[in-house]
Formats: C-alpha cells, sequence, structure tokens
C-alpha cells in the first residue's frame, strides 16, 4: 500500500512559487500498477521521486510499507572513474547485498547489459546508451515490491527496447511498477491506475484509460471540483 | 529473481557506510599512479616540508623531542580535522547523485567520509611513527590510553563539525569560499607548530578557548613522554567534543530533508 496524505509540492520560480499539487490524498492498495501523465513540467518526475521517498514535499507525507525503487535506468549515481562492475558493486553493498550473492548479481547485470569487456572499464569512458544498458540491468536485478520508471523505455536501440519490455513484463508477475511515460501504448498496456497533473492539479483515475483521454483531450475536465479525488475504492 | 529481505534500520546503515568506504577509497586513491600509498605520501610532505623550514631554522624546537616528531603531532590531527571540515562542506554538491537512492541521505556521505579521513589519520601517524623511529627520530612514548580517549573525543568532535558544515555548505554555497578562511587562521592559532608554553603569558587566555589546541596538546602529552601540555584541559576537550557533535546532530536533524529536497 503506498498512501499520499495531505501531500503538498511547490517549486520556487523567479514568478513566485508554482504549486504542483495541494493537499492530495490518496491510496493506491497493493497490486496496481500506476501511470502518471502530464505535460513537460507539470511535475511527473516529481510525483515519481516524492513516491520513492527520494524527494521530500512541502508538507504531507508519504506512507508505505513497500519496497519501492530507485527510479529505474538512472545512471546519476554512478561514479565515472569506478568501472561499471565497481559501480553495480556499490549498488549492491547499499542495498545488502555481498559476498556470493553480488557476484551472482553482478554476472546477471553483465549479461544483461551486453557491455561485454567494458564492465571493467571506467564508466567515463561508456556511450550514453552503455550507461543506461548497465543502469537498467542493475534496477532489475534488486529486487523491490514497486519499480519506478521514468521514461526509460524511450532509451536504447530497437533491440534493447524490446528487451527492457519483455523484463518488465516478466517483473510484472511479481512487483508493481510505478511508470511516467508519454507513450500511451506503454501506459495502457502496463498500468491500472492512473494519475494526470493538469493545469487543475493532480487527478486520480481508477482507470488508466480514464488519464489517457484526459490528457489527449488537452484541456481540463470542466466544473471538476477538488483537483485530486481519492482513490481508494480501486 | 533474488530478493533482498527486509533489513533493520541498523543493518541498512551499516551496509550504506560500508559501501560508501569502499566507493570513496576507490575514488580518492584509484586514479592516481601509486594508489593508496597517497593515504601516507600526503601528510608525509605536508609534515617534511614544515618540518624542513623549522630545522633550518637551526633551533631545538621543545627540549628532549626532535622537531619532526613535535610537527607530526601537530600536523597530523590538524589535517584531519581541516579536510573533516572540506568534506562537510562539498559533501551534498558532490554526492547529489546518490541521494537518488533512498537509503543514502547526506548523513552517511559525511559519516564514511570522516570515518574514512580518521583511519587515514590514525594509520599514517601510526606508520610514519614506525618510519622515523626506524630512522632513529624517536622520543619516549608516554599515554597510549590518553591517545585513545583524546581522539575518539576527536572523532566525536570532527564529525560534529562535519555535519554542520554539510547543512551550512548546502544552504549557503558561498560558505565553500569562507571556508579556507575559517580553516587556514586555525592553523596558526592552534598550536601545530608551537606549543603554548612558547607564546607570551598574555595570550594564553584566549588561545585556550580553541578546543583544537588542547587536542593538539594532548595528543603530544600522550605521544611523548617529556612534553607538558601544561595548559591542556581534557574535561575542556571533553566538554566542547560532545558539545559540538550534539550541535550537529541537531543542526543536521533540523534541516536534513531541505538538503536533498528540489525546492
Amino acid at each position: 500500500m503506498i498512501e499520499l496524505r495531505n501531500l503538498t509540492k511547490s517549486f520556487r520560480t523567479p514568478a513566485g512559487r508554482k504549486v504542483l499539487f495541494r493537499d492530495v490524498n490518496a491510496i493506491f492498495p497493493e497490486g496496481k500498477n500506476i501511470g502518471i501523465l502530464g505535460r513537460n513540467g507539470a511535475g511527473k518526475s516529481t510525483l515519481l521521486k516524492l513516491m520513492g521517498g527520494i524527494d521530500y514535499p512541502d508538507s504531507g507525507a508519504v506512507i508505505t510499507d513497500q519496497r519501492i525503487s530507485w527510479p529505474m535506468g538512472l545512471s546519476g549515481g554512478f561514479q565515472g572513474s569506478m568501472t561499471g562492475r565497481e559501480n553495480a558493486a556499490f549498488i549492491c553493498g547499499i542495498h545488502g547485498i555481498w559476498g556470493a550473492e553480488k557476484r551472482k548479481v553482478l554476472d546477471r547485470v553483465q549479461e544483461f547489459a551486453e557491455i561485454g569487456s567494458y564492465f571493467d572499464a571506467p564508466v567515463k569512458t561508456y556511450s550514453s546508451g552503455m550507461r543506461s544498458r548497465l543502469a537498467f540491468g542493475l534496477s532489475i536485478s534488486v529486487d523491490f515490491d514497486y519499480y519506478l520508471v521514468d521514461e526509460v523505455m524511450s532509451v536504447g536501440d530497437a533491440h534493447f527496447k524490446h528487451k527492457c519490455e519483455q523484463v518488465i513484463a516478466e517483473k510484472r508477475k511479481t512487483s508493481n511498477f510505478i511508470i511516467v511515460a508519454h507513450s500511451m501504448a506503454t501506459l495502457k498496456k502496463n498500468c491500472d491506475v492512473g494519475i494526470y497533473l493538469g493545469p487543475s492539479g493532480l487527478q486520480i483515475f481508477d482507470t488508466v484509460q480514464e488519464a489517457i483521454d484526459l490528457y489527449q483531450a488537452g484541456v481540463p475536465k470542466p466544473a471538476q471540483g477538488t483537483p485530486a479525488q481519492p482513490a481508494s475504492k480501486v | 529473481m533474488h530478493p533482498t529481505i527486509q533489513r533493520s534500520p541498523w543493518r541498512i546503515q551499516r551496509d550504506v557506510i560500508h559501501a560508501l568506504l569502499i566507493r570513496e577509497m576507490k575514488t580518492r586513491f584509484g586514479k592516481w599512479r601509486l594508489g593508496y600509498a597517497w593515504v601516507l605520501l600526503e601528510p608525509a610532505m605536508h609534515i617534511m616540508v614544515l618540518a624542513t623550514i623549522f630545522s633550518l631554522l637551526g633551533r631545538e624546537f621543545y627540549p628532549g623531542i626532535p622537531t619532526l616528531l613535535f610537527m607530526l603531532g601537530g600536523i597530523a590531527p590538524f589535517i584531519f580535522f581541516s579536510s573533516s571540515f572540506g568534506k562537510g562542506v562539498a559533501a551534498v554538491e558532490s554526492n547529489r547523485g546518490l541521494f537518488n537512492y533512498r537509503q543514502l541521505r547526506p548523513f552517511d556521505a559525511v559519516l564514511s567520509r570522516v570515518l574514512l579521513e580518521f583511519a587515514i589519520y590514525v594509520f599514517s601517524l601510526v606508520t610514519l611513527l614506525g618510519i622515523l623511529a626506524w630512522f632513529g627520530v624517536v622520543a619516549e612514548f608516554n599515554d597510549f590510553l590518553l591517545l585513545v580517549v583524546v581522539n575518539l573525543l576527536f572523532f566525536g568532535f570532527c564529525f560534529g563539525v562535519s555535519l554542520t558544515m554539510c547543512v551550512v555548505g548546502t544552504k549557503f554555497p558561498e560558505a565553500s569560499k569562507f571556508a579556507p578562511m575559517i580553516v587556514r587562521p586555525l592553523y596558526f592559532i592552534s598550536g601545530v607548530f608551537f606549543s603554548l608554553e612558547q607564546v607570551p603569558q598574555e595570550y594564553h587566555g584566549y588561545l585556550s578557548w580553541n578546543p583544537l589546541l588542547h587536542m593538539i596538546e594532548l595528543t603530544r602529552e600522550g605521544l611523548f613522554a617529556s612534553y607538558h601540555g601544561m595548559f591542556a584541559n581534557l574535561p575542556y576537550l571533553a566538554t566542547s567534543s560532545l558539545a559540538m557533535l550534539a550541535f550537529g546532530l541537531l543542526v543536521y536533524r533540523s534541516q536534513w530533508r531541505d538538503l536533498v529536497r528540489s525546492q
């Protein structure tokens, strides 16, 4: 279960505070995959990070007993002068994976990322595609209840994309996903619940299709009194 | 696939610090020729330069203690202090990417860095003493227990300073410009290359407010039997260290979300 309680988040801009959403209350029961849509700058990634416990709201809280991943495919935590293997070992370490278990994970990452001997070269020598492959391989090698996906499906070549989709389909059997994407096909295929971040704030729908319709209509529904609806029914 | 089991908070903390220590070691020394030898070379060069200058002045610095050892006893702790200070200021900015992992917060970055600095300090101090002894530069050893106590307190002091600077340096990035301006004068008033006895009486009252001075005096007293840390005051060091540690923890606790939060 992931509960959003009185969640408020705003950003400082030169023209004053921009409120992304205010006093959002919602409960996402276990077993629901969540899709987040909205226009650029609407706060999709921020919401994802708030739910993942990486960023913090101005007020309110995200309450959960689930293990939530870091944003999948994220390569910002890599240290350029360390090799892919050392970086991967570090991530294993902070997740409590050591020794033989760690070696198994490293082998799997190397295999998945298909970077061959580059695995033992400093990460700064990687191409951006190689970086994301390594990052993605790492994300799926550590087990979580919820995986956060922030537009990773758009990186890499066709072959890699296909592989990612396969892995996500496999993972969905045991875990849930919270996905930010602009590809409606991805959202439709992977998500149950939809969150739309629009001009009137944050709206939650029981099916992702409703959120997609609203997003594609490009306008907020008229006469929407409260910006957020509780999703506890889903 | 394979499960990450639910870990206790203590276990998570330990895993994170362990992984960070390995990472720090790799990034700090892995890229250079001679690698880990720099753990020793850095303070050694520093000490040798200063010691040479003072030896060239041609006077015995402190009766009964070779100048080299005298300097070593002051410089090694001071390097630990100043790097804790500097690492704290930069801890958040240089680790931004790492805070994408929710179990890793600035506290861990600061703690692992101070731990590593402390290990380097102790290791280099012991090794350099050993090397100098090999070449016949020795002074009679005094009190091991005192050294242990003093250094534990010193660790707490530096950790407190580092946590405080982590918050200050992130909230006010300009602080990184001022940091050297604070540390450098401390170098001259902390007894790194003098003993309080060698300073005119009327300044004692002012200088002895500085906990670093007590730290260095007490280290020398622990190391050398013929050193009289007349003004060194262990209770004062203990009080100021614990106060500094408490202050650092409080400041961090009240501000930590702001350090990571997007604004």
